[in-house]
């Protein structure tokens, strides 16, 4: 394998030098998107608690002023109470207005939450959602191999007594269509907003979650401007500390906040910890040899070389969720 | 044997809308991408309705799953393990 890249591969490699530089960048681009390419007034982004919207609101104020920006809090009936403090303290620390939309009844509305029950019970038939908490989670031996991850199911009764299963693939595919009206619903809402204020929507992803396919088509992947979607998690850590993010919301381990069960995003997709993901992506992305990789995070080539190839594979497999829709001439 | 190699590739043609020549008994069916993470949990699916054997999680390596040949193998072990027992 060809090395192209010209700094030599280190773990400090995506460390910026110039953190403000960057920031002014990212916010620069924002305000000319927001004012001269979309001619829109203002910003709508919907605020988790988690490190992503909170870098992006950071970054929107800075471009537009906190009065131009609404943080949109969109909990449901399985959502953390945490990540609605969370928000609100981002949103206080930046001095912007939140409105919060509860999307249970929408969610009641379209069957999410029995269609996914459904599902869980014909994998355990004991499965009720008053007496047990769910979460799917990836099987983290897949990472060493030339094989794609499976699911598995993993229900946890009241008395906190856990018991998992693979996922077949009816119930796999029911319980994942089920969960993403919850992303569509959020970024209906988040539009209704933009559209009644003539703003621009925001959208949160960073580099992981778009080049692995870490979002739902058309529900978080949908976005007038997606301001981070370029940067490592490394370096959107970097931007949380120069803009001042709480420092709670820094060290909160990021879930995925979908399931009734907590899980962090790690367990339920990435595999392995940020700081070895965007170390490995960057040598997968530069070309560069995994046995100089290897040597930083201290692994062998060939497990470097097994994991650039599940990455790989990730990036091939989500390519769907990337596109644009098919037309014809 | 032969017929469990059989079915296994018929299903995995079927599945993965690849041609017959594409896919030879030692393809390495994930690595050189026939078949892709729902291909992969298909393919369990199937062994254990077909065959009625069940896959442990510890069995889901690439020795048992890389190609035709690999899971034809693992299901022939698994159906002698379960006439013996």
């Amino acid at each position: 394998m060809d090395s192209k890249h010209i700094k030599p591969f280190s773990k400090d490699i995506l460390q910026f030098e110039n953190i403000e530089d960057i920031a002014n960048q990212i916010s620069g681009k924002i305000k000319d998107d927001i004012y001269s390419v979309l001619k829109r007034k203002g910003a709508i982004i919907g605020i988790s608690g988690g490190i992503d919207s909170s870098v992006t609101l950071g970054l929107t104020v800075k471009a537009i002023g906190p009065e131009n920006v609404i943080g949109i809090l969109l909990p449901e009936k399985d959502s953390s109470p945490d990540s609605k403090k969370k928000a609100l303290e981002l949103a206080q620390k930046f001095k912007v207005q939140t409105i919060e939309e509860d999307i249970t009844g929408a969610l009641e509305g379209f069957g999410c939450y029995k269609r996914r029950d459904e599902a869980v019970a014909a994998v355990f038939p004991e499965y009720n959602p008053t007496d047990y908490k769910m979460k799917i989670g990836i099987n983290q031996s897949g990472l060493n191999q030339f094989l794609p991850p499976v699911f598995s199911i993993t229900i946890i009764s009241n008395e906190g007594i856990e018991k998992s299963k693979k996922l077949p693939i009816k119930e796999y595919l029911q319980i994942v269509a089920a969960s993403n009206f919850k992303q569509r619903s959020r970024m209906s809402m988040l539009y209704y907003h933009a559209e009644r204020l003539h703003y621009a929507m925001i959208g949160t992803p960073n580099k992981h979650e778009v080049q692995q396919g870490f979002f739902v088509k058309n529900g978080d992947g949908g976005a007038d401007i997606m301001p981070i979607a370029h940067l490592y998690k490394s370096q959107v850590y970097q931007l949380a500390e120069y803009l001042g993010i709480p420092e709670d919301i820094i060290k909160r381990t990021p879930t995925s906040d979908t399931y009734t069960a907590e899980q962090t995003q790690e367990e339920f997709f990435f595999q392995m910890p940020y700081h070895e993901m965007d170390l490995i992506w960057y040598g997968l992305e530069n070309e560069i040899d995994p046995e100089e990789v290897g040597k930083v995070l201290n692994k062998t080539s060939d497990e470097i070389m097994h994991i650039y190839n599940n990455l790989s594979r990730k990036k091939k497999t989500t390519e769907y969720l990337r596109m644009a829709p098919i037309t014809y001439k | 044997m032969q017929h469990i190699q059989e079915k296994i590739k018929e299903f995995i043609l079927r599945t993965s809308y690849v041609s017959g020549d594409q896919v030879n008994n030692d393809t390495l069916i994930f690595a050189e991408g026939i078949m892709d993470s729902m291909g992969f949990i298909s393919i369990i699916g199937f062994i254990e309705d077909e065959f009625s054997v069940e896959v442990a999680d510890n069995e889901l390596v690439e020795s048992n799953f890389e190609s035709v040949d690999a899971i034809t193998n693992f299901i022939s072990r698994k159906l002698k393990v379960g006439t013996v027992g």
